[in-house]
């Protein structure tokens, strides 16, 4: 008899919603979205970076409504590197030059905590 | 574990697999490993996504991206764009097309995949099948669970009972029904068995779950076989479906690794187990019988009912049997419940069905859809309608054991019911789309011949007698078949439907009878015309261009005589079966073309150029041949009408050598083409000069000559005409039937047409509106936009793809200024001081599908506007008015007000007169009057003499040289020269002009010559 056996109705749950973090990311309408820019400009400037460190810590936070993806240059190469944050009614809110710091910030008070930070925004 | 930010879920359904989408992932991999991103974004190999025919296909999430087409040198742009860069592969998105923006990114998007509603689909294109984990992700097993610690057997029957799941395999038996018997039946040994024998050329759903969801079959059948009480169950899969079985392998160990198949299922008690028993592919075997007596190991050979499996099955058990899908739909309906699952479809076919979508349709592949979506909307709007610009013809529905439904059903909502009423089934819901191309007699061969080859032999009507009906239809498409045959396959159909032993015989004929239903005009073409309208049966058809000439002519023989040069030659052949060489060069529509093979190389033949370069060649007229016959030229035949109908009869009766007279109502003749066709497209020169020619043949030609004015028919009679010919078109213009249609300033396009090309003079406004899409309506804008009007605007009600005018004259009247305005009809004439001032007008959107096969506009409450105007031209379709003329004489008239003819002989109820042209067909081309007069000038020389030898239509071939072993020329299709936009204006000059000799040449050799036949042969 293996381990993996599912013994009660009760297994069966708690395997579902351990095998649904695999899945999830495929089922979209997430209330938040979170952009990385990774255009030339982006990437030159440590978008993969802040890509990693997003993907890391949202994974260690458990966050779960919260999807994270990526495009191209949003034409303010000098803002870079940026993250747009997108939320289930489609305002948007940018963040520019960022670093490990930040990205930290953005995902303790904004992604977790539902505030975002002013100080660290864009504005046109 | 990794945290993957995204994911990529390639298609390795059985169709993408097989187009190479197992390498597209290796590839994925191995640049996602290049550039570091392998733990990062992860490859999924997932099941069917139904877009088949643009695989290998995969989505990027968590955007949805849907890419098709992928190669694997495709994977680097893919994994460095847009992994990467964030930047979407645009040319590989779903519906690019070079050089155009991307319709959709992301699958939601997708108006393939929008309109469908995926329950037995739903994880398949979303899940790794190969992984038990994902399937569990997504909510899999939960209804095991629920159905074996929350409820009675009693009540999970029940529960499916409620939902009104009905049979998917075909026949739609209540599902539950067919449990509840199951269980009632005496036994402590009973079976829960599968089938997944699918065996309907093109019918893939249930390869589609077992590859792409094989979970979702396992847990429905645990759930049945709780319901049942069973404790074995058996899948019943072909041999053909190595992939399907091996991730059901995969999965069936899974289950039972997980504690979801065998001894006390989740600690319940149950116990149950499931295994694969293979079909070596007969089509027989799908019946349950049969099904099980090759489950026990013997031929599979189906027995009487009763006893039913659910008393008497497998090991004459009690046993029930469904079919995949059903199967995949029974956790869904434990899990969301019995009244969710009865939301969707119809009030007697509950829930989605499954269609395999085929055929000459844009988009094939598998679609989801709620039951009870319109067949118009699912080959439409889901499949992308038909491609290459041909009409819907039909659809096959159900296999070889269903039926076709023609375009006149496109509403038909496909459920159970409706499908039967149509004499289709919903069979296993493979629906195969044919366009114009696809000949019906030929389509109820090819399934006849199918069904009679996998006959069991068990029975003798389904062995014998579909046999005999193969042997008729066979005949009936080589031409040799006669009528009594149709009424003996519907007798020999219905005594097999009511005889054979089983569902296969049963439901064998269908095709047949249903064909016959639909189309009995077709199978009428082939038996007495010996004619393939659709030009597909080897054995009538000579080349599909001279098969969709109405007037007969030899495409390839005239065409090749071009290539060598050897015109005069030429022109005499074409004149063998149409007189109206130089003005069929201009104005014909071209049938020929659209049939031209050469359009699957590259483009169709330019037929019509080549006929123009020919005709520009002529220098001293070519007349054909003709009989001199004193006793025939003796007899008095009186022609009406002095049209391209009449002509061709006149023609065609002087040259087996009568001397008949035309009688034209106006003061030139030529019918439509002098008076209606303006003179940029047809010049009055070229037009006398074929009159002239028809005249030399001994045709007396009187002009000023009006029927029911001048002359009647008793007065023909008594004047010792023996025959009379009525060709008189359709010379009235329909009204608007709007209010105030008789304000000044308000005229009809025929009329209009008329006044200008007879009197060469009409008024025409400063702003004209013209209503109507047809030819008349193009025609009168051009001519208006000559006669110096500063604008013209055409409205027509429905929308551009349905213009019945032909569309390069709708591309040249753009170029010279008219602008069209779609979607659009008109509600009442605006007038001031008596004179048209505006035109209020409607907006109409498409509705249902009507019987046409197109959808028709319906008004948009509250969109009125008036569109200014000084002059509205009408030009919404003609009509006879045969009260004027026939005077006493009683001929039978259509429902629509033409003179019925017998479509071979064109003779009218009244014997000794005949009709052909617009007069007995409705407003039709030139081409389709010659042909029509031709009919009518053998069906003539049979009255008066009891024979006829039409020596024309002896097919003689050219002596031209062809080697059928040369590749074809890779040239393609020449465009029409044309006069510049800014030397047309205000003239009525010749738009189209000639190829030069080179390129009409090559145009001639560019032909593929399907005329030709290997001499052994």
């Amino acid at each position: 008899m293996s381990d993996k056996k599912i013994k009660s109705p009760a297994d069966l749950l708690a395997l579902r919603d351990k095998a649904k973090e695999d899945v999830e990311l495929r089922a979209g309408g997430k209330a938040l979205r979170i952009t990385v820019h990774m255009g030339t400009c982006g990437i030159a400037s440590g978008a993969r970076d802040v890509l990693k460190q997003l993907a890391a810590e949202l994974s260690a936070a458990g966050a779960k409504d919260v999807t994270l993806t990526q495009t191209g240059c949003a034409g303010l190469c000098d803002q870079e590197p940026m993250i747009s944050l997108t939320d289930a009614t489609g305002s948007m809110v940018r963040y520019g030059k960022l670093d490990a710091q930040k990205v930290g910030d953005i995902v303790r008070q904004h992604v977790l905590g539902g505030t975002p930070i002013v100080d660290y925004m864009i504005r046109a | 574990m990794d945290n993957y930010r995204s994911h990529i879920l390639v298609c390795a359904g059985g169709g993408c697999v097989a187009s190479g989408s197992l390498e597209v992932s290796a590839a994925l991999r191995e640049q996602l490993e290049k550039f570091g991103l392998s733990r990062e974004v992860k490859v999924v190999e997932t099941g069917c996504l139904g877009p088949c025919v643009v695989g290998p296909v995969a989505i990027v999430y968590p955007d949805g991206t849907f890419y098709q087409s992928i190669k694997p040198a495709d994977a680097a742009d893919i994994v460095q764009e847009h992994l990467l860069k964030g930047r979407p592969v645009t040319r590989l998105i779903y519906g690019a097309k070079p050089g155009e923006q991307p319709p959709a990114e992301a699958l939601k998007e997708v108006p393939f995949f929008r309109r469908q509603v995926k329950t037995v689909l739903r994880n398949c294109g979303m899940i790794d099948p190969q992984r038990i984990e994902e399937y569990i992700a997504r909510e899999g097993y939960a209804g095991l669970a629920k159905a074996l610690t929350a409820m009675t057997p009693d009540e999970v029957v029940d529960e499916v009972k409620r939902s009104g799941l009905r049979g998917r395999g075909g026949a739609g038996f209540p599902t539950g029904l067919k449990w509840a018997l199951t269980r009632k039946a005496v036994g402590d040994v009973k079976y829960v068995l599968c089938n997944a024998d699918e065996g309907d050329p093109g019918a893939f759903m249930d390869r589609s779950v077992l590859e792409g969801d094989p979970h979702s079959l396992i847990e429905g059948m645990c759930i049945a076989a709780y319901g049942i009480g069973a404790r074995q169950g058996y899948v019943y899969v072909r041999a053909e479906y190595p992939l399907a079985v091996e991730r059901l392998t995969t999965a069936l160990e899974q289950a039972r690794e997980y504690g979801l198949l065998g001894k006390d299922i989740l600690g319940t008690g149950f116990d149950f187990d499931l295994e694969i028993r293979m079909g070596s592919g007969a089509f027989v075997c799908g019946e349950e019988t049969a099904l099980m007596t090759s489950i026990e190991g013997r031929r599979g050979e189906p027995r009487p009912r009763p006893p039913f499996p659910a008393n008497k099955g497998l090991w004459g058990k009690p046993s029930s049997l469904n079919n995949v899908e059903t199967f995949a739909n029974v956790p869904v309906i434990l899990l969301k419940g019995a009244d969710w699952f009865a939301s969707l479809g119809t009030a007697k076919s509950k829930g989605t069905k499954v269609f395999a979508l085929a055929g000459a349709v844009t988009n094939t592949g598998l679609v989801e859809v709620p039951i009870g979506t319109s067949m118009g909307e699912i080959v439409y709007e889901i499949g992308g309608g038909v491609p290459g610009g041909k009409r819907f013809k039909a659809a096959q529905v159900g296999g070889p054991s269903g039926g076709c439904i023609p375009k006149q059903h496109l509403n038909v909502p496909l459920d159970y019911e409706s499908l039967n009423e149509l004499g289709a089934i919903m069979g296993s819901g493979g629906l195969v789309v044919m366009d114009e191309d696809s000949c019906m007699v030929d389509v109820a061969r090819f399934f006849l011949d199918f069904v009679q080859e996998e006959s069991c032999g068990k029975c003798t009507p389904c062995r014998i007698g579909t046999r005999r009906m193969l042997e008729i239809v066979t005949r009936i498409c080589q031409g040799k078949g006669r009528m009594s045959d149709l009424d003996e396959l519907v007798e020999l159909g219905e005594r097999i439907k009511d005889t054979a032993l089983c569902g296969l015989g049963q439901s064998a004929p269908n095709p047949v009878l249903s064909t016959i239903r639909h189309f009995r005009d077709e199978y009428i073409a082939h038996i007495r015309d010996q004619r393939c309208p659709a030009g597909v049966c080897p054995d009538l058809v000579r080349a599909p261009c001279q098969n969709a000439c109405p007037a007969g002519v030899d495409v390839p023989g005239f065409v090749s005589l071009v290539g060598e040069e050897r015109y005069a030659e030429a022109l005499r052949h074409h004149r063998e079966r149409n007189p109206f060489a130089s003005i069929c060069a201009r104005v014909c529509f071209h049938p020929c073309e659209s049939k031209c093979r050469r359009a699957g190389l590259d483009h169709a033949v330019a037929i019509r150029g080549v006929k123009r370069f020919m005709v520009e060649q002529e220098t001293t007229p070519q007349l054909p041949a003709i009989k001199d016959d004193p006793a025939r030229a003796r007899r008095r035949v009186a022609i009406v009408g002095g049209g391209p109908a009449g002509l061709a009869c006149g023609y065609f009766l002087a040259r087996l050598g009568y001397k008949p007279t035309v009688f034209e109502a106006e003061a030139q003749a030529g019918g439509m083409l002098v008076q209606t066709i303006p003179s940029y497209r047809l010049p009055r020169a070229e037009l006398q000069r074929e009159v002239r020619m028809i005249e030399s043949l001994g045709v007396e030609i009187r002009t000023n000559s009006k029927l029911g004015r001048d002359f009647t028919l008793q007065g023909l009679r008594a004047d010792g005409y023996e025959a009379v010919f009525l060709g008189l078109g359709a010379p009235a213009g329909s009204r608007l039937g709007v209010p105030g249609e008789d304000t000044l300033g308000v005229t009809e396009a025929i009329r209009y047409l008329r006044e200008y090309n007879l009197h060469g003079a009409a008024p025409t406004g400063k702003r004209v509106v013209v209503v109507g899409g047809g030819n008349a309506a193009i025609d009168a804008a051009r001519t208006a936009l000559r006669l110096g009007a500063e604008s013209v605007q055409l409205l027509y009600r429905r929308t551009r793809a349905e213009m019945p005018a032909w569309i390069e004259e709708i591309e040249e009247a753009e170029h010279e200024g008219l602008k069209m305005e779609f979607l659009i009809a008109p509600l009442e004439v605006v007038s001031e001081g008596g004179r048209v001032t505006g035109l209020k007008c409607q907006r109409m959107s498409l509705g249902e599908y009507d019987r046409t096969g197109r959808r028709r506009p319906v008004g948009v409450a509250g969109s009125e506007f008036v569109v200014p105007t000084d002059h509205v031209i009408a030009a919404i379709g003609q009509t006879l008015e045969p009260g004027a003329f026939l005077g006493d004489v009683q001929v039978e008239l259509t429902r629509n007000g033409y003179l019925v003819a017998d479509p071979v002989t064109g003779q009218t109820s009244v014997p000794w007169i005949f009709a052909g042209g617009d007069a007995a067909t409705g407003p039709a081309s030139v081409v389709d009057a010659v042909g029509t007069g031709e009919k009518a000038a053998v069906g003539i020389d049979q009255f008066l003499t009891g024979t006829s030898e039409p020596f024309w239509r002896v097919e003689h071939g050219v002596d031209t040289r062809f080697d059928p072993e040369a590749d074809p020329i890779p040239d393609d299709r020449a465009e029409m020269p044309l006069l510049p936009i800014d030397e047309r204006c205000g003239c009525f000059a010749e738009v189209e002009l000639t190829f030069d000799k080179v390129t009409a040449l090559r145009e001639a050799r560019r032909c593929l010559r399907c005329d030709y036949r290997c001499e052994e042969a």
